[in-house]
């Protein structure tokens, strides 16, 4: 029971041998290329590279958003292969919180609702209550006055954090964030950069951010560097 | 059930934004199940219209009439072309059997009608008095001829009210008028009150120019009756004596040369030519709903392709396939319902003044129809955008602009 447990914690993701590729018309296109990587529960991780070097992609896969064209994905030791379409979105609603450049907030549902949306399709039974964790977290990121507002009346940095707090209401294992940053002035960008930092240092979640901004990945401990779809630097 | 709440309010938030387009897309069901309504309803009434107008020519009365008109359990009008004329001695026979009302042996003779100056085609019906209370005969002027006069051959004559208005331009100056019939002179003495019908393969009762039998016997040198009707006294008599009437006329004549029919079972045959027509007629209004089904899917497709990124979005945080298409599915059976709603107050509105007329009217199947047929056309209609929307990837959903 413990080793299995060691196991789980040191390798809560793993990509072995991982590829991705779509046909297009003139031919193949290789966005990942034989990727191996492993990602132990508690990190603090910044993917980096141009664009176009296949981060946002492994982030997908990651969360579970994409599958690769070759290779496994073992999540807590499951093979990612084995599961049904079914089984990944629910394994994805309580595993995997996303946080977008776009915030990919929906905006004809007002700030709670949006942040409840993942609650709606659980299907494992809830260990808290859905509304009160809600608000608890709204009031910890200083959104909670904004709860029956609309998405198109928030500042970019209170959409931000109306997203993450959307990613975190189901408890999950691992924060994925895609250039959280890329559409705020720095000085909010710094602040939503410090909540993530903090939900890791806190929490202890496992958190994976993409980014193109070299002096950002360095706030991170990990980085992997990718070029041309592999990882150059791990 | 807060989750079929919320894939609700999601619809009605949609259509709440996209009001004109939901509207429009409805219309199309609206007009759809409005006419496939109205024609049922057109089809109730008309089915009560025509029992009412054979319930005003009497009831519990059979036809005795020469030839087979029946094949393999319906009537056959075009098979009523038998060699055989009733007579006296088949009068004097069914005469016998116990439970008959009335009884009225009938010779039915197209003749010339004059008065003064006018002249007319009628329908003369040489009959017994008997005739009157049988088909619920009432006098619009005057009187019938008695049970006397057609002993005595009395050459009196009462006219369906039609024919009256031929002849006379008003009813009121029919009564005392003589007539010639043929070569005959009639006096006449009674003018009925309009019965309405006769146009639904039921006899025109207005247009008859009604004379005892006996008065006509030269026009009718063989002493011949056409039909012979009867009524029975119970109902649940009828098919007890229907048999036994049958046995009397087996002795003189052959099976295939004569028919019972009762009126019940023309009414059934009428009734039944005109609900064929009208499911017809169904089928032609239901081709407007298939047109509404394709506005439907039509306005789904635009609706998936405007929330491609809510898709993904909704997929990203744990949406299932399944919860995708459920989604697009309500919506599309939502806008369907909606649109049969409307429909069924439309036809209900204009069955209200089509009632003015005409004895149109809905019931709780008409209801049902409604509700089933604008859902049913929700799904098949909503299935394969909803199917298509389900199957988008979440990664290319969520970048999608």
């Amino acid at each position: 029971m413990s080793f299995i447990f060691l196991i789980k914690l040191f390798r809560m993701i793993e990509l072995i041998n991982i590829s991705k590729i779509y046909q297009l018309d003139g031919g193949n296109f290789t966005a990942l290329d034989k990727i191996n990587l492993r990602i132990k529960e508690g990190e603090l991780i910044a993917i980096t590279g141009p664009s176009g070097c296949g981060k946002s992609t492994l982030m997908h896969i990651i969360g579970l958003l994409d599958t690769p064209t070759i290779g496994k994905v073992i999540i807590n030791g499951r093979n990612i292969q084995d599961l049904t379409d079914n089984e990944i979105s629910a394994l994805r609603n309580v595993y995997a919180g996303f946080v977008f450049q776009q915030f990919n907030l929906i905006n004809k549902l007002n700030v709670l609702e949006n942040i409840l949306l993942p609650t709606q399709y659980s299907r494992q039974k809830k260990t808290f209550i859905a509304k009160d964790r809600a608000l608890d977290l709204m009031d910890r990121f200083g959104i909670k006055e904004k709860a029956q507002s609309y998405p198109n009346k928030l500042s970019g940095g209170q959409q931000q954090r109306v997203a993450i707090t959307r990613a975190l209401i189901n408890k999950p294992k691992i924060i994925l964030a895609d250039e959280p940053t890329g559409n705020l002035d720095s000085k909010t960008g710094t602040k939503i950069l410090d909540i993530l930092i903090e939900l890791n240092k806190k929490d202890n979640l496992t958190i994976l951010i993409v980014t193109h901004d070299k002096e950002i990945a360095l706030r991170f401990p990990r980085i992997i560097q990718m070029f041309d779809g592999k990882i150059v630097k791990a | 059930m807060e989750y079929f709440r919320l894939i609700l309010l999601s619809s009605l938030d949609d259509f709440r934004r996209n009001k004109l387009r939901t509207f429009l897309t409805s219309l199309g069901i609206m007009i759809g199940v409005s006419s496939v309504i109205l024609l049922i309803a057109l089809g109730l009434g008309l089915k009560k219209y025509i029992k009412l107008q054979f319930e005003g020519l009497g009831v519990n009365i059979a036809i005795v009439m020469p030839g087979n008109i029946f094949n393999n359990g319906n009537i056959q009008p075009g098979r009523n072309v038998g060699g055989i004329k009733f007579d006296q001695k088949d009068v004097q026979s069914i005469k016998t059997v116990a439970g008959i009302k009335n009884l009225a042996p009938t010779y039915i003779k197209t003749v010339a009608v004059k008065t003064g100056g006018n002249s007319q085609i009628g329908d003369l019906y040489a009959t017994n008095e008997e005739i009157f209370p049988m088909r619920n005969l009432e006098l619009a002027k005057g009187s019938y001829y008695s049970k006397s006069d057609v002993a005595k051959s009395s050459k009196k004559v009462v006219l369906g009210p039609k024919i009256a208005e031929k002849l006379f331009t008003d009813i009121d100056n029919a009564e005392g008028k003589s007539i010639k019939i043929e070569n005959l002179n009639f006096k006449v003495v009674g003018v009925l009150k309009e019965k309405g019908g006769g146009g639904f393969g039921g006899p025109d009762f207005d247009s008859f120019i009604y004379v005892p039998y006996k008065a006509v016997l030269s026009l009718n040198p063989d002493k011949k009756f056409s039909v012979i009707n009867f009524q029975v006294t119970e109902e649940s008599e009828m098919d007890k004596i229907k048999k036994a009437v049958e046995e009397k006329l087996l002795r003189r004549y052959e099976k295939d040369d004569f028919s019972i029919v009762e009126q019940e079972e023309i009414q059934n045959t009428v009734t039944m030519i005109f609900s064929v027509l009208n499911s017809v007629l169904i089928a032609i209004g239901g081709i407007s709903l298939i047109v509404g089904g394709i506005g439907i899917m039509n306005i789904m497709y635009v609706s998936i392709i405007e929330r491609y990124q809510e898709i993904g979005i909704r997929r990203a945080l744990g949406a299932t396939k399944n919860n995708i298409l459920l989604l697009f599915l309500s919506e599309a059976v939502l806008l369907s319902l909606t649109g049969g709603v409307l429909g069924l107050l439309l036809s209900y509105l204009t069955v209200l003044i089509i009632r003015i007329y005409f004895p149109a009217y809905l019931d709780v199947i008409a209801v049902l129809v409604a509700l089933t047929t604008s859902s049913l056309i929700g799904i098949i209609f909503g299935v394969l955008p909803a199917k298509n929307a389900a199957s988008l990837s979440p990664v290319e959903a969520i970048r999608y602009e």
